[in-house]
């Protein structure tokens, strides 16, 4: 009812408290439908703004994930066996399904559809697990916003890499371990240990999270519960959650002929690490202070300095606040993981990451900081709702520094992929490629471990390539590539790459003349003479 | 009036006063009505009180406005206004926000027929500054702080803080400041709509003082909005109602909005031309025309000087969130600029939040929005340092309110000794070193220059208020009173030590009178 006062020159609108409380429970039930929408509605956006501005494809890890998952189906060599053993295979593996298509090969939809779906169901969990903690439908929004209106959030979404699916499932299994603290259901326990399980296969830091997982399992069991009770729930949870990683041994066992292969083997990070620090860059290591530093300075380039700062906050209020129980306190400091293991990672040199300014002029795997995302949003949540009456300005202050960031269109994960170093621009070495190779006969010899970026912007089919991955035509080509390439794509020099270190003990190689040298890569092509008793077999 | 009102205004007016005097014991200046050619010398630029380019080109404005009767620069004037002069339309216009040039037209004047032009556009601005001071006692009042603990909050703001250096010369920061806590006041000491007009005035008069006053002023604007907006249960239903009044009130910014339209078109030729997204011209050659300064460096190539207008600039391209973690460090943690070196007093405001989000939770969330705005925008700005400044000038505002929070800690923690006595050490180091920005100088180089200008001078060049202190040292001060009158009669040093002595002297007297009679009205 609305009614119009002279006096007070205004009009008040009258509205009964049981429409109020209709209208409310319609919200609360329907909430979820209508977040999923705007989810998708986002998604769909940013994969579709990054394809057209042509960064999706910026990340030289992007293009070398979708040609793992291509190889599987295409090339010389397929099979299972392509999935290598540098990178954790659950990414390549979920993109089995679309990679042959052509179209979601080259466009990268086939390794951004997984993020696409791993954002969706992230920002889900993120509003179940406020929900958990009796957050109010404020500070779950406000959350909610935090984390999908984050650039380097909708960056990563939208292009082939494994930040978003490794958020979503670490997530999910703290969110479920969360909830086992409070419900004791067992299949809680159980979707936990799937989460963790997932995350182990999709990188090492899921691994740290199984350990911190089943240290909060073990503290909850046996202080709760007793001996017997941990037992069963050790049992349970690490079977399960540890399956993942046991198989991943025995992969590597099965196929390179050692369980640790991925973890010293000669395309591994030890390896890549091991090179850094001969030259000099490994800054971090067995410095704990500077690994700090530099992972803290990635967090907030990533999530924004005030922003972490206000999680951080957060994080302290949480931990003292006294009508959140004691256990499901702890637990939920299980979404810290992601910081733990990435300083300890660069602490022990396991890992790499470079911030401009503070370690050289470059940046390198910045995006690492990007794991305390969700985290960072969920205490920001909890907050709002903790400081109910100030959370009009925390909601502002929140907002205005996100304006800024899509004003001044800060996304260091972009900035990471396009001039940093984890991008590569090769256009120069795989346009010649693209240029020259099609309607020719004969194949490309190329290092995939150190071209895959070559390979995938060539354009040119994967069965054109003599890679590592081809089994008997790379073995023969690197005895005797006068037989089996016309073209060698290399770096001269560099005995990093296994293209040129078997160049450099094969005769056969002076039957070929350098036709073009790129700041990558030069390109080597078989003299006229030799073309007649070069094999190839065509492939359509 | 009762005594007790009476003893307020008495108590408010001896404040204004001693305060008013300090500020003009320190204000910058030289005697002389100085024509254009003669501003273009060192006495009255680097030696003298118009230093830097903010106060130049704010008194450039004046100086045309009042002499020239024009928006555009005379060719002498337009030299002495680089390196930040606008470009119009093939003239040399003004590049800063037309707001306090206007406001401090009067003292230009009465400057003038006194025979001192600068001191008297340097004045008002000392006078915004006692008014804010007086402010925040007010607004201290509101939230029933002890009166002494109120005056002390406003003896701190002035001379403890960097505001003090920002008193005595020709900034927008004190305006500005003014103009958010005389909104803060009409707000919370009011309750009624007819404060709504006031308020939106205030707001649209702090755009063409200084841009980014539309973020600082936005918690407040709110707030205010909101004031014609109430829910209330009534029984079984809730009532929604609207307010027509409040909403009418914002009629009232068009006033302030027509002058600043006004203002850009005729100096620019477009209303909505803000004069921060001028093109910029950094030197002039002898002909008269841009040109390319001799400090450039090869970073730029020479069209972007001696052709302006192929400049591109956007009126928030200068705030990068990027620049969060190097503009929160600059501010709070440099020793160039930063909080702790140069007001660590103001800090102890921050422990009022609790007190103030307990009891006053809606001003409390409009002054830490306030603050919060202040000091993340300022944080995002392509240059946190503000140019050659003494201390962190773009957190004024914040000072303010972090004082009226002062109050707050000071009466709570009336009898504890403890803390008084931090209160005490904190407020003598902060006095110490900001008396010395203010009498000296404000010509104090980011960290990051000091190589290059070592390079160039060949001298080793300090950054931090150590090099007030040798200027200081070495005859330098430009108090327009010292070196008017009491040059032959004192030394500077000592004139140093006579301010910063009068002034902690007070500040003991106030703190020792909070501490007598703290608890006697009960803290907030």
């Amino acid at each position: 009812m609305i009614s119009f006062s002279f006096r007070s020159f205004s009009i008040a609108i009258r509205i009964p408290k049981h429409i109020v409380s209709t209208v409310h429970q319609i919200i609360t039930k329907k909430v979820l439908s209508g977040i999923i929408l705007i989810l998708v509605l986002i998604s769909c956006c940013a994969f579709y703004y990054f394809l057209i501005d042509g960064t999706a494809l910026a990340y030289n890890d992007a293009r070398s994930h979708l040609n793992i998952g291509r190889r599987v189906v295409e090339g010389l060599s397929t099979g299972l066996a392509q999935l290598g053993s540098v990178w954790l295979p659950l990414p390549h593996l979920l993109m089995v399904p679309t990679i042959w298509v052509d179209i979601f090969w080259r466009t990268g939809f086939s390794g951004a559809i997984q993020s696409m779906l791993a954002f969706l169901f992230s920002g889900v969990i993120l509003y179940k697990f406020l929900e958990l903690l009796r957050v109010c439908m404020m500070g779950r929004f406000v959350a909610l916003a935090i984390f999908i209106l984050n650039l380097n959030i909708l960056y990563m979404q939208s292009v082939a890499m494994t930040e978003l699916l490794l958020i979503a499932t670490m997530t999910a299994g703290v969110y479920y371990l969360v909830k086992w603290y409070q419900s004791d259901w067992v299949t809680d326990l159980i979707k936990s240990a799937f989460f963790i399980m997932l995350s182990t296969l999709i990188r090492y830091d899921g691994w740290f999270l199984l350990i911190v997982a089943g240290g909060l399992v073990f503290f909850r069991a046996f202080f709760e519960k007793g001996k017997k009770h941990m037992e069963g729930s050790m049992i349970l949870f690490s079977t399960m959650a540890g399956v993942g990683i046991v198989l991943w041994f025995l992969w590597n066992l099965l196929i390179f002929g050692d369980p640790l292969y991925f973890a010293f083997g000669p395309f591994s990070a030890k390896a890549q690490q091991d090179q850094l620090e001969a030259a000099g860059v490994l800054a971090t290591k067995h410095d704990l202070w500077f690994s700090l530093m530099v992972y803290l300075h990635a967090v907030m380039y990533n999530s924004n300095a005030f922003l972490t700062l206000l999680g951080a906050f957060g994080v302290l209020v949480f931990i003292f606040d006294r009508s959140i129980r004691f256990s499901v306190r702890i637990a939920s400091l299980g979404l810290l993981a992601p910081f733990a293991f990435n300083v300890l990672a660069l602490y022990f040199g396991h890992s790499v990451l470079f911030v401009q300014g503070l370690s050289g002029d470059t940046w390198f795997n910045v995006r690492y900081g990007l794991m305390l995302a969700p985290a960072i949003a969920i205490f920001i949540g909890y907050i709002t709702h903790r400081f109910s009456r100030v959370r009009l300005l925390i909601l502002g202050l929140c907002f205005f520094v996100i304006l800024f960031s899509f004003l001044s269109f800060d996304a260091v994960t972009i900035d990471d992929a396009l001039i940093g170093s984890s991008g590569k621009n090769v256009s120069e070495v795989s346009g010649w490629l693209k240029e020259h190779v099609p309607g020719k006969k004969g194949y490309v010899l190329i290092s995939a471990a150190s071209h895959d970026a070559i390979i995938f912007s060539s354009g040119l089919p994967m069965s054109r390539f003599i890679h590592e991955g081809t089994g008997s035509y790379w073995k023969n080509a690197t005895i005797a590539p006068d037989r089996w390439a016309r073209w060698i794509v290399m770096r001269t020099n560099d005995v990093n790459d296994l293209t040129f270190k078997a160049m450099s003990q094969t005769t056969g190689f002076a039957a070929y003349e350098k036709v073009q040298s790129f700041p990558f890569a030069d390109i080597y092509e078989l003299k006229p003479e030799y073309l007649r008793q070069l094999q190839y077999f065509h492939h359509p | 009036m009762n005594i007790r009102g009476s003893i307020s205004a008495l108590f408010l007016v001896i404040f204004s006063l001693f305060c008013f005097g300090v500020l003009f014991l320190s204000v910058r200046g030289h005697y002389g009505n100085p024509m254009a050619e003669e501003l273009n010398t060192r006495y009255w630029k680097e030696d003298g009180p118009l230093e830097l380019s903010p106060e130049r080109g704010r008194f450039a404005l004046v100086y045309s406005l009042v002499e020239d009767q024009s928006f555009v620069f005379s060719l002498p004037i337009a030299r002495f206004t680089t390196p930040d002069l606008g470009y119009a339309n093939g003239k040399y216009v003004s590049l800063f926000a037309p707001g306090v040039s206007f406001l401090v037209i009067p003292g230009y004047l009465i400057g003038k027929f006194f025979g001192s032009s600068q001191v008297g556009t340097f004045l008002p601005i000392s006078l915004f500054a006692v008014l804010n001071g007086v402010l925040i006692i007010k607004i201290a009042n509101i939230l029933s702080a002890h009166r002494s603990a109120a005056i002390m909050a406003g003896i701190i703001f002035l001379f403890a803080t960097p505001a003090y250096a920002y008193g005595v010369t020709l900034y927008q920061h004190h305006i500005s400041t003014f103009l958010i806590l005389s909104s803060f006041y009409l707000l919370f000491r009011y309750r009624s709509l007819w404060v709504l007009p006031i308020v939106w005035i205030l707001i649209a008069c702090s755009i063409p003082i200084d841009y980014p006053n539309l973020f600082f002023m936005m918690p407040l604007g709110i707030y205010a909005l909101l004031r014609s907006f109430s829910l209330r249960t009534q029984k079984e239903q809730y009532v929604f109602q609207i307010k027509f009044g409040g909403l009418f009130s914002l009629i009232s910014i068009a006033l302030p909005m027509i002058f600043f339209f006004w203002f850009n078109a005729v100096s620019y030729g477009n209303p909505f031309q803000l004069s921060g997204t001028l093109p910029t011209v950094k030197a002039i050659d002898e002909e008269g025309n841009p040109t390319f300064p001799q400090d450039a460096g090869t970073q730029k190539n020479e069209a972007f000087f001696t052709d302006p207008t192929k400049q591109k600039k956007s009126a928030v391209g200068f705030f990068k969130t990027r620049n969060m973690i190097q503009g929160l460090y600059i501010h709070f943690a440099s020793p160039d600029r930063g909080i702790i070196y140069y007001a660590p007093i103001v800090f102890l405001g921050v422990f009022s939040f609790p007190f103030l989000y307990r009891k006053h939770s809606s001003f409390a969330q409009v002054m830490i929005g306030i603050i919060g705005m202040n000091i993340l925008l300022y944080s995002m700005w392509g240059d946190p340092w503000g140019g050659w400044a003494f201390g962190s000038r773009y957190l004024i505002p914040s000072y303010a309110l972090l004082s009226v929070g002062i109050a707050v800690v000071l009466s709570v923690y009336a009898r504890n000794f403890a803390i008084l006595s931090l209160v005490f050490v904190l407020f003598c180091y902060s006095v110490g070193v900001n008396t010395l920005g203010a009498i000296t100088s404000n010509q104090n180089p980011p960290k990051v220059e000091v190589l290059s200008l070592e390079a160039l001078t060949g001298t080793e060049q300090k950054y931090t208020y150590e090099r007030n202190w040798n200027f200081l040292q070495a005859g330098g001060i430009k108090s327009f009173v010292y070196t008017t009158w009491l040059r032959s009669s004192i030394d500077p040093v000592s004139y140093y030590w006579a301010l910063v002595s009068a002034i902690i002297g007070v500040g003991s007297m106030v703190l020792i009178t909070v501490f007598f009679l703290g608890k006697k009205r009960g803290a907030v």
